[in-house]
């Protein structure tokens, strides 16, 4: 649902563009801002604020990997799959990273922490392999680092939220 | 003039198009898949490419213009190599189950992968799996099959205009998906169908029954549902209709169906048909023989014509029988009954606006295209929703939207809501005198325009007695709206015809239009009720528009029919009615209808055909009306027999048998029996002989064949002349409407999904919308306590009906909504009517409804 408050807010989203149609990109993401994800009800509320159909709108939400229509995890990560991620080692690092936390595609550990999914490039072919946590970026990953990384949030989490 | 070369072959245009179709044109097939006629070019399959003389790259031909002096080459080795490749790139995906899919036979990869496409793929990983969904009660959805071109996305957008389904996700999970992900929860045009060019969208009403090569027969014909008349295709197998398919291009429709014309089809083949003819005996309707029902109709109806002279013998014609149906019918009840008591049910709106606008206007027909509609600046919709009523007129409406012009609604249009660009919402039943004060202020500004002199009067009259403004926010501005448009079209539905004196809103459409020189189109519901004016069945005109009381007219239908017609006025729908309550009338044959059903104040009408001495009933099933009847005979439906229709628009088309029934006559041989029982021989062998007749005394059909109709764009000449001669009343000046005051107000909804006594035996339509909801606006079912599925207790001073509840937040404030289309809880049966004194159309009374929740 979406409140009296969110809906000003989108009114003013739109009037920054020529039309209603542009705000949906921009609406979507603060939504997303506001609640960490995108439920079908906001969709259909967000319809009926910028006159435009759902199933367009559901498009364009499922087509960005950074736009979530799921509740995740605390810690969201989103491993490169395309051919330069995945050429690194025998192992892809999405395994790895899915062998290490012991969840699969889409899932979440049970203790809430993390969720996993495996996204379309990340834009850092270059500097293969590259994951993402939660808004952060890594690149230059091997296991190890990966392994680093997991186990530092897990430290740190045990630390501040007990 | 363009001139270029594709394949050595110099080809010339008229028009610029693209390559692909310059190609086409000259007879040169380029293979597409992305590509389809009814949409625009997308350049997404990359399969039409081919090579242009002085351009590095291969070109994809769908998109790239044609240009003077380009040369093209079409097949390569080159070409075919990037062509196999892409489907192979297709295939890696897409499951290689044709023996299994449905679509196997005409499915556009199949063939593509035939002719050029590897036949063993080299790609080794695993295919990408999605189980087919059937949550969907019309549509199979298999997304394994998919190859992305969206032509199913671009229908349902740019064409169909519902927005329903969309591509999800990208990459290689791409898929297309209604936005619930379940059921489609759409308009069910199936429109995405026809487009799919792969077995990724099906319909599960033929699922696994038959294969595209095995139809015995394939029928170019017209749908029976609407006034808007679309060309379809139907497939024949076995005796039986398999699918209801558009052709692209073909017809008023241009390809294009709705959910009614597309799924409705199947009540044709229902278990409920009647088979024989039924005579009551002892009280008791009982099977009989041909021989046995058709004596004791002629014998019957000779009888009281013997005794109580023609007058007491009427006839209800059918705005579903073909126009020979109807001639037959009319021509019978005047020359072997010796009446002019005919009428239809058309009297309820259609034939009743049109005769009130022909007295105005001159014209009373939609003198214009469906297709002109898209070239109209402002569009103002008023009385019902286009896009439920005629659906296909509706997308015209859309188009015009979508192209810029202005969508202007007063009252309520769901089907137009994402399209509209104003809309004003009166209170309750006062759309009328917001019509009367926008013509006020119309004549206002633009003055009397001296043409014609009654309709002027009317209007001045009008102005005088206006009071003050109704202040109803937007009424102003659309009132700009219609002044400052260079081209206007009104689009005027029957819902303000059927209310207390309905005829003032004609007048004030009339006025509107007169002052505005804008273009008039009128919605009709069922598929001939223009044709059945043309025909004669209304009591007051011969075939062919032309006038019982002119003399010249009537001397002339004598000669050719061989005997006097009645002098005395015939009696209208509602006249035969009361008659027949109070026993002037005293026998009436029903061709092809339900009064009981499709009439307001069902009780009332029941109890008018219970006094009459004898009833027969002509009818596909056993309606409310058989049900009465002393005589019921089955006759045939749609796609049984041949015979003409005529559109909303004036447009002859056929009709045309694709199956042989089996039981049951067509409408006219039944009556021409009858008829000739009777002493009044009618020797006609099929329904082109009548036709030969019409064309012989009508003049709107003078020289008309089968051959000339069957060509297509055959439309009645319109020469302007008011043929029922001037101005017989002038709206009278009631005082503002009487108080709207109770809680809740009762109005009749026109759904997409149904049409009455037909489509509530076609199980698809069932399945789509299995029963009616009573609509209401939100915030009054909070009030009530009521939450969407709730049942709810409808109660009227007529009657009382249980109904589920639909939350519709377009409805305003006070008013509910439910719809006429099914047995025992049809609106009608609920209201009652008192007649309008000068269209003769019932204006429906005794809305004020409570609703108790169960």
């Amino acid at each position: 649902m979406i409140d009296e408050n969110m809906r000003q807010t989108i009114e003013g989203l739109i009037k920054k563009f020529p039309c209603r149609d542009s705000a949906v990109v921009p609406s979507l993401s603060y939504i997303q801002k506001v609640k960490g994800h995108i439920s079908e009800n906001d969709m259909e509320d967000l319809a009926i604020i910028l006159q435009f159909p759902e199933a367009r709108i559901f498009s364009a939400a499922s087509f960005y990997s950074m736009l979530k229509l799921m509740p995740k995890a605390r810690y969201h990560i989103q491993v490169c799959t395309n051919v330069s991620c995945s050429l690194v080692e025998t192992e892809t690092l999405f395994d790895h990273i899915s062998g290490k936390l012991g969840i699969g595609e889409g899932e979440i550990t049970p203790d809430g922490l993390f969720s996993l999914e495996s996204v379309e490039c990340l834009g850092s072919c270059g500097y293969a392999p590259a994951m993402m946590v939660n808004s952060e970026h890594y690149e230059n990953l091997n296991f190890k680092k990966a392994d680093e990384i997991i186990e530092l949030i897990i430290k740190e989490f045990t630390g501040k939220y007990p | 003039m363009i001139t270029l070369t594709i394949n050595d072959k110099e080809v010339t245009l008229e028009k610029p198009v693209s390559v692909l179709e310059a190609a086409r044109q000259a007879g040169i097939k380029i293979p597409t898949l992305c590509y389809h006629e009814a949409l625009k070019p997308y350049g997404g399959c990359r399969l039409c490419v081919v090579e242009v003389e002085r351009m590095p790259k291969l070109q994809t031909a769908c998109t790239l213009m044609a240009a003077d002096g380009m040369v093209v080459k079409t097949e390569s080795e080159g070409i075919s190599k990037v062509r196999r490749g892409i489907l192979e790139f297709l295939l890696i995906n897409h499951p290689l189950d044709c023996p299994y899919c449905d679509k196997a036979g005409e499915c556009e990869l199949q063939d593509l992968v035939n002719k050029y496409g590897p036949t063993v793929g080299r790609y080794k990983e695993e295919k990408r799996k999605v189980p087919e969904s059937h949550k969907d009660q019309i549509f199979a959805r298999n997304m394994e099959r998919c190859v992305v071109c969206t032509r199913c996305v671009r229908m349902c957008n740019d064409q169909q205009g519902a927005s329903a389904i969309s591509i999800m996700g990208r990459g290689n999970h791409s898929r297309m998906e209604p936005f619930s992900s379940d059921s489609f929860n759409c308009e069910y045009c199936g429109n995405c169908l026809t487009v799919c060019p792969v077995g990724a969208i099906l319909s599960r009403l033929y699922m696994h029954s038959f294969r595209p090569w095995q139809v015995d027969n394939e029928v170019e014909t017209i749908c029976s549902y609407c006034g808007v008349g679309c060309s379809l295709v139907v497939q024949v197998r076995d005796e039986s209709i398999k699918r209801v398919i558009p052709r692209t291009g073909l017809g008023v429709n241009r390809g294009l169906l709705c959910s009614r014309g597309r799924f409705g089809y199947e009540y044709i083949n229902s278990q409920d048909r009647l088979t024989t003819p039924l005579v009551r005996k002892n009280g008791k309707l009982e099977q009989s023989t041909w021989s046995e029902a058709l004596h004791i109709v002629a014998e019957r109806l000779s009888g009281i014509k013997r005794t109580d002279g023609g007058s007491a013998i009427a006839g209800i014609g059918s705005p579903r029988c073909s126009n020979e149906d109807n001639y037959v019918f009319q021509k019978f009840i005047r020359m072997a009954c010796g009446s002019n008591n005919i009428d239809s049910i058309s009297r309820t709106g259609y034939a009743a606006a049109q005769k009130y606008f022909e007295e105005l206007l001159g014209q009373g027909i939609t003198t214009n295209l469906i297709e002109g509609l898209k070239n109209s600046e402002v569009i103002f919709v008023v009385g019902g929703d286009p896009t439920a009523v005629n659906p296909i007129l509706g997308l015209s409406i859309r188009e015009a939207s979508r192209r810029g012009a202005k969508i202007v609604v007063l009252g309520n249009a769901k089907g137009l809501d994402r399209f509209k660009t104003l809309q004003v919402v009166p209170p309750v039943f006062r759309e009328m005198e917001v019509l009367e004060e926008l013509l006020v202020g119309v004549s206002g500004v633009k003055g009397a325009r001296g043409e014609k002199l009654d309709v002027d009067k009317g209007i001045r009259m009008l102005s005088d007695t206006y009071s003050g403004s109704m202040d109803i926010e937007g009424i102003e501005e659309l009132k700009q709206t219609l002044l400052n448009s260079p081209s206007t079209s009104i689009v005027f539905g029957m819902d303000l015809v059927q209310r207390a004196n309905g005829h003032r809103a004609v007048f004030a459409i009339a006025g509107l239009t007169y002052l505005l020189e804008a273009r008039l189109y009128l919605l009709s519901d069922r598929p001939n009720e223009q044709g059945l004016i043309d025909a004669g069945c209304v009591p007051d005109m011969l075939p062919g528009g032309r006038p019982l009381d002119i003399h010249d007219f009537k001397r002339k239908f004598e000669t050719e029919w061989g005997g006097p017609i009645p002098e005395e006025d015939g009696k209208t729908l509602f006249e035969i009615i009361e008659g027949a309550r109070n026993k002037s009338v005293k026998a009436l044959y029903i061709m092809g209808d339900n009064p009981v059903f499709n009439l307001p104040d069902a009780q009332y009408i029941k109890e008018a055909l219970q006094a009459l001495d004898f009833l027969v009933v002509q009818d596909l099933f056993l309606s409310e009306t058989a049900q009465l009847a002393d005589v019921v005979l089955p006759a045939l439906g749609w796609t049984e027999k041949t015979g003409t229709y005529t559109n909303l628009e004036r447009r002859i088309q056929l009709q045309k048998k694709a199956v042989n029934a089996g039981s049951g006559m067509e409408d006219w041989k039944i009556i021409s029996e009858v008829s000739g029982k009777m002493g009044y021989k009618m020797a006609y062998s099929d329904a082109e002989d009548i036709m030969d007749e019409i064309a012989k005394v009508s003049p709107l059909y003078r020289d008309l064949t089968y051959r000339e109709i069957s060509k297509g764009n055959c439309l009645w000449p319109y020469h302007g002349e008011p043929l029922r001669g001037e101005i017989h009343e002038l709206p009278a000046m009631v005082d503002a409407a009487s108080d709207f005051r109770a809680d809740f107000y009762l109005a009749l909804e026109k759904p997409l999904f149904h049409s009455g006594t037909l489509s509530r035996r076609s199980p698809a339509l069932m399945k789509i919308c299995p029963e009616p909801t009573l609509k209401i606006n939100g915030a009054a079912a909070r009030k009530l306590g009521l939450h969407e599925g709730n049942r709810v207790q409808v109660t009227t001073a007529a009657g009382s009906s249980e109904v589920p509840v639909s939350i519709d937040d377009t409805i305003k404030d006070n008013k509910v909504l439910l719809s006429n289309n099914f047995e025992g809880q049809g609106l009608f049966s609920l209201l009652t009517y008192t007649l309008d004194p000068v269209t003769k159309a019932p204006g429906i009374e005794g809305c004020e409804v409570r609703l108790i929740k169960i």
